[in-house]
């Protein structure tokens, strides 16, 4: 039972790292000034130098017309979620064996998504990127960004997942001494999202979902009117206040 | 690539039995087994075999896969796709999307779907703003052979564009669309043509799907993508911006009525290639309108076309035909309807209606400055043999009628004897070659009566041109029939020299068979003897044992721990 190199296991934490296949951060920009506001989701690539910040925010700001004190403010935003990226960079992360729901609930200009299925933390192959761009074709979305938006709200949440497993790594080395049946504890540790394998994947059960189920893990795509994406939002930036 | 499709049935009860559904997948996948994971399997999906997760085993990969191939066949004349099915499964959506994709790629599931697996963008763009067509697009015909009708069936999926309008993929698997016939390729022409009695093209708008009127706007990088002005001012323009699309007025499109059509063709047939004469006749239409119609009529490139290649008569012996253009340049007629008139017999282009002097020297690449013998030799060489056979059967048919009346009139012409007495050599001359079984003296022969004919007209000149282009055609008949005959016997010697080859060929190959058949029995003949060798080997190891043991036995050695078999000699022995 060799576990292959790509997939890590509870014996040889891994460096942290996002756990796809290319190890992008996704950088999320919502900076408010002088009444004008500027929301972006984007991918970065953190092995970029960091020069490139700053040309970024320049470039940004020329093509979209904002006012140039977004400059500043954009830069220090992605630079500050990098440093905050790199911080975890040189500690180990322990995957273990997981599997975790990923919800999707993000609106992209007019279309409406509501979803949910299973990520496999361990599978650093994995490609958001793909699961958006299959994803998209299946639904027939023709909104060019959407599917974007999609890897990204993945990718944040395994991010948000892998920082987890950082603070858990640490946490679980000092306790882990003789314990065995590695499996039970992503579940004491992370706070029970993940997925009981043994329940779902063991022997006695199937991979199947019963069929009162699948709604629940069935994708909901919705196309809103001109007048419903306005109220969204109107109830979007109250909430946000 | 064709592929042949092989049955798989699905397991089903006794009960069911009588009614089993048949499935069709592709016959580079029938390794695939229902109570099986094949290697192939295994190989693929590794992360299944290998034991590095709980979540993968091959249980469970065998769940996945009877599940998401059931689940297929619930449905399967529509394409499954991954999002449908993967509420139904409990897993990683990265493997199970590998699990699907290798299905998928395999043919085990989305094989006799009708919707053919395009990237997506393309695929939503046709879907909406193309209309289906049957058949092939609107003016381009697609033929079997040049000059035929007969409709190609087109390639199969998934390179097609207009996806299911090509045809319909029968359950069987089958994907080839069914061969167009006239009336669909023309059918729609001609239902444009009815109802647009004036000539003009339909165009439909992308999204509205009415016609666009005086103008329409089409995207710049797909032509297909077109919006009437009302749309493009609603700002419909679905996933496409605005300034992607250019204006296309169609508030001068020509109007051509049944009458100015019927012109059009007269005149063309009287003159052929000469647009500006077309034109002429013609009168409210421009050259360019005037081409443009002609192509968009079914046969009108028909026209065009056939033209063309029955010009060429000369078959590759071109170089037969040399001294026939010599004799030509001498000529310097002043009237340019007459050099036209030799020249269109030079090549020999006759058509039954209309004067000798139709399908002026306007052939494609015809350069003044090259040899028309050489002209005419590349341009048979595109034409197939057939159709340069027949070509240069009717040119020779006309010429020979031809030479019938200039007979007629050189014996009544009051020329003198020597164009008389020319003429009847040129006639005896032109009956040698025909006759003549060596195609080498044909053509010299009729060069020098060409020659002979060249001196004639040189000092007859100016006295009449008719008997002139007469000769011109006598002689050109000539060196027609020389050239035929030369080719005749060109084709017999290559037939000659064909079978021969195959004759040697065949020879070889049993020459071969014979030697390997040989080799094969001296080997089974020594290993025959290496058998038997061994069969003697064996004895004498045999009899050399039973030495061995008696040996023994005599000095006396008492116990005898040792298989059974020597138990028992040892007791036969004993």
């Amino acid at each position: 039972m060799k576990p292959l190199s790509t997939w890590g296991s509870s014996r040889n934490p891994v460096k942290f790292r996002i756990p796809t296949s290319d190890n992008l951060l996704p950088i999320r920009l919502d900076i408010e000034i002088d009444g004008q506001r500027f929301r972006d989701a984007f991918t970065w690539n953190p092995s970029d130098p960091d020069s490139e910040v700053v040309v970024f925010a320049k470039r940004t700001v020329k093509d979209l017309k904002l006012p140039p004190a977004f400059v500043t403010q954009i830069a220090q935003s992605i630079q500050s979620q990098l440093t905050e990226f790199r911080s975890y960079e040189g500690q180990d992360m322990y995957t273990g064996e997981r599997v975790v729901p990923i919800k999707l609930d993000l609106r992209v200009n007019h279309t409406l998504i509501k979803d949910q299925f299973l990520w496999d933390l361990n599978n650093f192959e994995s490609d958001p990127e793909e699961f958006a761009r299959t994803f998209c074709k299946d639904m027939g979305i023709e909104d060019p960004e959407v599917g974007p938006a999609i890897a990204i709200a993945i990718r944040e949440q395994l991010y948000e997942i892998a920082v987890q497993s950082v603070a858990s790594a640490k946490e679980s080395r000092m306790i882990k001494k003789g314990r065995k049946g590695f499996e039970h504890i992503p579940i004491s540790k992370a706070g029970g999202i993940a997925v009981d394998l043994v329940k779902s994947f063991g022997n006695k059960s199937s991979v199947i979902r019963k069929r009162k189920e699948w709604d629940v893990f069935e994708p909901i795509v919705d196309l809103l009117s001109n007048e419903e994406v306005d109220a969204l939002e109107a109830t979007e930036e109250r909430n946000a206040r | 690539m064709a592929m042949e499709a092989s049955n798989v049935k699905p397991p089903v009860s006794a009960i069911e039995e009588a009614h089993l559904d048949l499935y069709t997948i592709p016959s580079y996948s029938s390794w695939f087994q229902w109570g099986n994971i094949h290697e192939i399997e295994r190989i693929s999906l590794r992360e299944f075999f290998d034991g590095s997760s709980i979540t993968r085993t091959p249980r469970i990969y065998k769940e996945y896969r009877d599940f998401i191939i059931c689940k297929y066949r619930e449905e399967p004349s529509g394409r499954l796709t991954f999002t449908e099915l993967r509420k139904s499964l409990v897993g990683d959506v990265s493997t199970l999307h590998k699990v699907f994709t290798f299905l998928e790629k395999w043919g085990i599931i989305n094989f006799s779907g009708t919707v053919s697996a395009e990237p997506a963008e393309v695929q939503q763009r046709h879907k909406k703003e193309v209309r289906v067509e049957e058949g092939a697009p609107y003016g381009v015909r697609v033929v079997a052979a040049p000059n035929s009708l007969k409709p190609v069936a087109p390639l199969p999926p998934p390179v097609d564009v207009g996806g299911g309008g090509g045809g319909e993929l029968a359950e069987n698997g089958s994907k080839f669309p069914p061969l167009a016939s006239y009336s669909d390729i023309y059918g729609e022409l001609l239902q444009q043509q009815q109802q647009g009695k004036e000539g003009k093209e339909l165009v439909l708008c992308g999204s509205c799907k009415q016609q666009c009127d005086s103008g329409h706007y089409e995207h710049t990088k797909d032509e297909f993508l077109l919006l009437c002005k009302k749309c493009f001012g609603n700002g419909d323009y679905g996933s496409k911006s605005a300034h992607d699309f250019k204006y296309v007025d169609d508030t001068n499109q020509v109007v051509w009525t049944e009458a100015e059509t019927l012109l059009l063709l007269e005149s063309v047939l009287k003159h052929g290639d000469d647009w500006e004469l077309v034109a002429q006749n013609v009168k409210t239409k421009s050259k360019l309108d005037c081409i443009s119609k002609l192509l968009q009529l079914p046969f009108g490139d028909l026209m065009l076309g056939s033209a063309l290649r029955k010009t060429k008569v000369w078959d590759r012996n071109a170089g037969q035909a040399v001294p026939a253009h010599s004799v030509q340049d001498t000529v310097t007629g002043d009237d340019q309807q007459h050099e036209h008139k030799n020249q269109g017999q030079q090549n020999a282009n006759v058509e039954d209606p209309g004067p000798p002097h139709k399908r002026l020297c306007t052939v494609p690449n015809l350069d003044a400055s090259s040899s028309l013998m050489k002209q005419v030799g590349r341009l048979s060489s595109v034409v197939g043999p057939p159709v340069t056979a027949c070509a240069a059967d009717a040119a020779v048919a006309e010429l020979c009628y031809e030479n019938r009346c200039s007979r007629e009139i050189f014996d009544d012409d009051n020329f003198g004897d020597e164009l008389g007495y020319s003429a009847r050599t040129d006639e005896e001359e032109r009956v040698l070659p025909v006759e003549n079984s060596e195609g080498e003296k044909g053509p010299t022969v009729s060069g020098a009566s060409e020659h002979r004919g060249n001196e004639l007209q040189e000092q007859t000149f100016r006295k009449n041109v008719v008997p002139l282009t007469l000769r011109m055609r006598a002689a050109t008949a000539t060196s027609l029939g020389a050239a035929a005959a030369h080719a005749k016997l060109l084709a017999a010697q290559e037939e000659r020299e064909i079978e021969h080859l195959l004759a040697s060929v065949i020879e070889t190959q049993l020459k071969k068979l014979q030697r390997k058949a040989k080799y094969l029995e001296n080997l089974e003949m020594i290993m025959e003897k290496q058998q038997d060798q061994f069969g003697e080997f064996e004895e004498d190891i045999v009899a050399e044992r039973m030495k061995v043991l008696q040996e023994i036995i005599s000095a006396g050695i008492p116990r005898w721990k040792d298989h059974t078999s020597m138990k028992s000699l040892t007791g036969n022995v004993l």
